[in-house]
Order: structure tokens, then C-alpha cells, then sequence
């Protein structure tokens, strides 16, 4: 039996540390991709009443209710792949978490159906911009650019010709959740109106309700 | 006098320009052509030719696309615009009105502006739901009233375009940039082809069936059946089409409404040739009321003629400053100017005058007593003031709206058998409905009251006082030797 020589700085106090150590980093790398996974699911997010308002419209949508069964959880889209990125999406969501509670606490209360559809636009905004400086990254997950045949005849040739340069949500938004023009042409006066005649409110009061909740 | 002699040489001189001190054909579009041909509208192309190929091609074979006008020289929109949207990164609108088109089309826009075309749908807006939601629901009114009259397009507050009134192309169509009409109403998206608007069908498309019948009257008419024959003769595609200089076998619908012929020019004010109101109760005669800033109205000859200067009332309820008068018979001149060319004058005359003599035996005799009934029915609250909840509104209404406007149109027009049909219709209505449901309405006594008031003591109605002159025609008498 052949004694490797250890060097003297590994003590056993050296070497129980590495282990512990060692067990602990794989056992945290465990838990994050277990969190991300969890913290992923449809189940989690519309845990909060503000996230089921929004997953509403998705339960309509193609991309829960698939011809394939291909389904995509909210995660799937709204989380970037890799534990790290996976970790720090969900860090960063978690000012969410902070708003929902400041939100109980003290207001605005996004779990209110009108200051959720509100505030929609900026919300819907700011994932679209997320998506766009991430080269529509988590759309890539599932669909290759270079394999949409659609239901034109031409469909493939648009994605491989017209389409090259651009990113999945240059062209595809408003597909799952409720429909928000571009930030470009966006009215606030009219969003505003709309929700007013949806929720039977007075004229004016939408411009009161998000003064209030800013 | 003085006055009367002033405003119709002002009339005259006014219409000399407007009929016929103007070109013969189309204006052209006098616009530079630096500001058309977008090079972001290029790109539209490569991916519309295969998103949507036949729409596409279409545009590729019209005389837009000859002229280097692409996509986005129609659809661009500025982002304040409330039915602007993004696509594909350019900032567009899914609605190309009237104003639109009117950048560069700007005569036909400014003649389409005034017009009773464009006013289909702010005209009758009040009167529509009650046939529409009364008989149907608001959902017959979008797939049906709304495709002609023109719908509200409603922009949402998300950006999209309300479905109920989008798509449609109706012509009096109220838009989301304040304008009115639809051009693709006749010069159908995206071909815009000259000669579909000329032909019948671009009219008949909505001028069919009960309340517009002229694809029956039409098509039954020597100018018609003439039509069925020499189509292929009718130099459709021509840039003028003059009549009598480009095309001569027929006339289509455009020719006499809209045409030019002789020194006439044509007109995208389409009513402006109508002497007649003969889509009314009772048909009157009419004033056409030019405004100071180009906006047009109808006016009844029953109306005081207003002065040239004077405000009066437009069609949507403001005020404007009357520039300009057209007489009916300034009107009637107009439109038998294309008869010219193929009919001698007293041939034109004369079949204006046999016209006239039916509207005006349809007003008399039909009209005016049964309007003059139902407006003492009302007063005398024998009937409710809610439409069609009684049968003799029923009665009513399709003796002046279907029958009637099918005989009128039908003298208009030249046809004798839709002429006959519709007056037949009337009279059988009248005689076999409308008397017995005023007695319904009203009760015997006063029922008897109002009939002996307005019709059996009226000359036009007096055969119904002698009960006992025999005639064979349903069978009285027959087999009785002095019948034979």
C-alpha cells in the first residue's frame, strides 16, 4: 500500500472543513436548482392573488393549452436557463415579493383586480424588454427558429428570410397574456378608460386609483 | 324678385364651375412623387408576399403599385394617432380612411367629403336601432346594416380595433381620424381598381333587397339588359371614361350618378345629380346646400330656400354658411346630361316627366294619407310611440320604405316591372291592410273617420264609393250572358 505524502498544511481540521465544505456547496447547488425549479411552477407564482390575475389570460392561451402538450410554465419564459442566471432572475423577481407585502401593508394593493390591470402596461413593458435583451432567450428554449412551419405555406420562409435579424418578441407579443399595445403607440387616457368601463367605474377615477398606487 | 333673381344667377355661376368648368376625367394626382415610395415599405413586401400572398398580389397588379405606392405610404400612422399600432417596428394603422387617401386624392376626397355616401351611416344613426335591434339584435347590425351604412370603428383601450365594428367597409363608416366613408367601399382593398368601381355590382353590392332594390331595377331595365350584353364593349379600364367619347353600349350605374359626359365632369358626390328624395315617407324634391367650408346637405323644396350667406343647420347638427344652391332642376340637368348622349331631349324629358308622375302618384295617393293617418294614430295616442310594436306600423313602413321606394326607384330607373311590382305592392298593402288596421288601431268610429277624411274622400280613392260597378277580373259575374 502506497502512502502518499500529505502536505502538512492538510490537517485533519483542514480536511474536515473541506468536506463539510465540499458536501454543503453541492448540497446548496442542489437547493437552488430545486428552488428555481419549485419557484418556477405556475403553482408558486399565482400563490400571490396579483400573479393569478395575470395567469388568467394564460390559461386561455396556446401556450397553456397546447396542440402538442408542450406546455410552458411561467418559468419557462420568464426564467433564464442556468442555475446562476436561474438564481439571480429569481432575486431580482423577488422585489415582487417585497411589493406584494408592502402591498398588504400599506398599499398599493396589486391583489385589487383594477390596480392590477393598472398597472399592466408597465409591467408588460418591462417583460418585454426583458425578453428583448435577452435575444428572446427562454423562447428559444423550445421553438428553432429555423423549424416553424406554421400553418402558412410560407411560414418557414418568413422565419428564415424576413425574420433572420430579429428576435422572437420584435414580432411575438401579446400572445399569452392580456393584450397591451407596444410601449411606442400606448395610451394611458384610453388603457385607462377601458378598465373604467370594465370594472363599471366613474368617469376619471382610473387617473385617482394610480396616483394613489405609484 | 330682385332677391330671388340675384341667388340664381349666383346659382348658375357657381354651377357653371362646379358641373362643368372642370376637367373630364379623374384629377390627377398633382402631389410630388418624392413623397411617396417609402423605402420602410419595401420591406413590408418580402414578408406580405408570403404572410398573405394574394393580398400581395393584388397590390402588385394595381395601378399603386405601377406608381411605386407601397404599403406603408397608406398604412403609416404617427403615434399620437388613436388607432396607431406597432408592427414589425414601423408605426402603422390597420384603417386607411378617406383622409388617408385623400393625401393624394384630394379632389375626390374633398367631392366624397360632402356627400350623402359618406353621411350612409350619421344620417339614419338614431332611426337605426330601432329596425335593427327591434327585429334583430346589435349583432344584425354589425354583419349586416353596418357593412353598407358604415360602422363606429371603436379603437380600444388596448390598442385593438373592437371587432364588432372592425372589419368593415361601409361607405358612410365613421373612423377612428374623425373622417367619414370607406373608399374601399367600391374601389375594393387592395386591387383599387377603376374599372370594378364602374361596374353595376360595385353599387349593388348594398343597392339590393327591400330598402335600396336598384340591382333589381337595374338589371330589369333597358340600360341593364343592355349591359348583360356588351359588357365586354365598355372600356371598363380606361383612364377616361367619358360617356359618349370612351364607351357607348350601356350605362352602368356610375354613368349617370357619377359620370362624365359631354363637358360634364365626373364627381365623387355621388347624390349631387338627385332631384328627388325618393328614400322618404313622402318624396320631395331637393336643394343641394353647398357650405363655405366644401360640406354639402339636402334640403326639401318644402323648406324655406336659404340665402346665400346664411347659416343654416348641417347634417350633423352644427352651423354652416351656405355658399352655393343647386335647384332640382339644376340637379335634374345634370344627371340627363349622359341621357345626351345617346337619347334626343324631348326622349330625355319625357322620361323624366313619366318618372316624376309616379312619384308624385305614389305621394298623393298613397303617401301623404297614410302618412297624415299614423301621425294622428300617434297624436291621439292610439298608438304607442314605440316602433313596430303594432301592426299597422309594420304595414306602414313597407308600404313607403320597401314597396314604395321599389316603385320609385323602379320609374327612376326605367324599370316597368319592378315600377309595377312596387306600386302593386303598395296598393295591395294600403287597400288590404293598412284600412282595416286603422280601425284596429283607432276603433270603428274614429277608424271610419280618419278612412272617410283621407282616403275614400280623396278623388285618387273615390272607386272605393261605388261598390256595385261589376268588373270580371276576379271572377264577379262570370257565366252571365252580357259578361261573356
Amino acid at each position: 500500500m502506497i502512502k502518499l505524502p500529505l502536505p502538512a498544511f492538510i490537517t485533519r481540521h483542514v480536511l474536515f472543513a473541506l468536506l463539510v465544505g465540499g458536501i454543503s456547496g453541492i448540497g446548496f447547488i442542489l437547493f437552488l436548482i430545486e428552488f428555481d425549479h419549485y419557484t418556477s411552477s405556475e403553482a408558486f407564482c399565482t400563490s400571490c392573488h396579483s400573479m393569478e390575475l395575470v395567469a388568467k389570460p394564460y390559461r386561455e392561451s396556446a401556450h397553456y393549452k397546447p396542440v402538442s402538450g408542450v406546455q410552458a410554465s411561467c418559468g419557462d419564459c420568464h426564467v433564464s436557463e442556468g442555475v446562476l442566471t436561474a438564481t439571480w432572475d429569481h432575486f431580482i423577481g423577488g422585489k415582487d415579493l417585497v411589493k406584494q407585502i408592502k402591498g398588504a401593508l400599506i398599499g398599493p394593493d396589486y391583489d385589487d383586480p383594477v390596480v392590477n390591470a393598472l398597472h399592466l402596461p408597465e409591467a408588460a413593458f418591462a417583460a418585454r424588454k426583458w425578453f428583448k435583451d435577452r435575444n428572446s432567450a427562454t423562447c428559444k428554449r423550445c421553438h428553432n427558429q429555423a423549424a416553424i412551419y406554421g400553418s402558412r405555406p410560407d411560414t418557414l420562409q418568413i422565419h428564415l428570410q424576413d425574420a433572420q435579424q430579429k428576435s422572437c418578441i420584435e414580432c411575438h407579443y401579446n400572445l399569452v397574456h392580456r393584450t397591451v399595445p407596444d410601449e411606442k403607440t400606448f395610451k394611458r387616457a384610453a388603457w385607462n378608460e377601458m378598465i373604467e368601463v370594465e370594472f363599471g367605474l366613474e368617469k376619471g377615477s382610473a387617473q385617482k386609483i394610480l396616483a394613489e398606487s405609484r | 324678385m330682385k332677391h330671388h333673381l340675384q341667388s340664381l344667377s349666383c346659382t348658375l355661376v357657381l354651377l357653371a364651375g362646379l358641373f362643368n368648368a372642370l376637367p373630364l376625367q379623374a384629377d390627377k394626382v398633382t402631389l410630388d412623387s418624392s413623397s411617396w415610395g417609402s423605402a420602410e415599405g419595401q420591406a413590408c413586401v418580402d414578408c406580405h408576399s408570403k404572410s398573405s400572398a394574394g393580398l400581395t398580389h393584388q397590390w402588385k397588379n394595381s395601378a399603386h403599385a405601377l406608381a411605386n405606392v407601397n404599403c406603408l405610404d397608406c398604412h403609416q400612422a404617427y403615434q399620437e394617432d388613436v388607432d396607431a399600432i406597432e408592427h414589425e417596428g414601423s408605426i402603422i394603422a390597420t384603417i386607411v380612411s378617406p383622409k388617408d387617401c385623400g393625401r393624394c386624392h384630394e379632389t375626390e376626397y374633398q367631392q366624397q367629403k360632402g356627400s350623402v355616401h359618406s353621411k350612409a351611416l350619421t344620417i339614419i344613426q338614431n332611426r337605426m336601432p330601432a329596425l335593427s335591434e327591434h327585429f334583430g339584435s346589435p349583432s344584425i347590425n354589425d354583419a349586416g346594416c353596418a357593412k353598407c351604412h358604415g360602422s363606429t370603428v371603436k379603437v380600444r383601450g388596448d390598442g385593438t380595433l373592437d371587432p364588432a365594428s372592425w372589419p368593415n367597409s361601409g361607405i358612410g363608416r365613421i373612423n377612428p381620424d374623425g373622417s367619414l366613408g370607406s373608399c374601399s367601399s367600391c374601389h375594393g382593398r387592395h386591387q383599387f381598381s377603376k374599372a370594378q368601381a364602374r361596374e353595376p355590382a360595385a353599387c349593388t353590392y348594398c343597392h339590393s333587397g327591400p330598402d335600396s332594390p336598384d340591382k333589381e331595377v337595374y338589371e330589369s331595365s333597358k340600360h341593364g339588359m343592355m349591359y348583360e350584353s356588351h359588357k365586354a364593349r365598355l372600356n371598363m379600364d380606361s383612364d377616361q371614361w367619358v360617356a359618349g367619347k370612351d364607351y357607348s353600349a350601356t350605362v352602368t350605374c356610375v354613368s349617370c350618378h357619377m359620370g362624365a359626359a359631354g363637358n360634364m365632369k365626373s364627381t365623387h358626390d355621388v347624390g349631387m345629380r338627385d332631384a328627388w328624395n325618393l328614400n322618404a315617407a313622402v318624396s320631395t324634391q331637393q336643394y343641394l346646400i353647398i357650405f363655405e367650408d366644401g360640406d354639402k346637405r339636402e334640403l326639401s323644396t318644402t323648406e324655406p330656400l336659404p340665402r346665400r350667406g346664411e347659416s343654416i343647420s348641417k347634417m350633423d347638427g352644427s352651423m354652416g354658411k351656405v355658399k352655393a344652391v343647386a335647384s332640382p332642376q339644376r340637379r335634374r340637368d345634370a344627371m340627363s346630361k349622359t341621357c345626351l348622349e345617346c337619347h334626343s331631349k324631348g326622349f330625355t324629358n319625357n322620361a323624366m316627366a313619366q318618372f316624376d308622375n309616379v312619384v308624385e302618384l305614389f305621394n298623393e295617393k298613397y303617401a301623404k294619407p297614410a302618412q297624415a293617418i299614423m301621425q294622428e294614430l300617434y297624436s291621439a295616442g292610439l298608438l304607442t310611440p314605440l316602433p313596430f310594436d303594432e301592426p299597422i306600423e309594420m304595414t306602414y313602413w313597407n308600404l313607403w320604405h320597401s314597396s314604395g321606394t321599389l316603385a320609385r326607384h323602379g320609374a327612376a330607373m326605367g324599370s316597368p316591372s319592378m315600377t309595377w311590382k312596387g306600386m302593386s305592392e303598395v296598393g295591395s298593402s294600403f287597400y288590404g291592410k293598412f284600412i282595416s288596421q286603422i280601425r284596429e288601431a283607432a276603433g270603428q268610429d274614429k277608424g271610419d273617420a280618419l278612412i272617410k277624411q283621407h282616403i275614400s274622400g280623396s278623388k285618387h280613392h273615390d272607386w272605393l264609393n261605388h261598390p256595385n260597378k261589376a268588373n270580371p277580373i276576379l271572377g264577379f259575374g262570370q257565366g252571365k250572358v252580357d259578361n261573356d
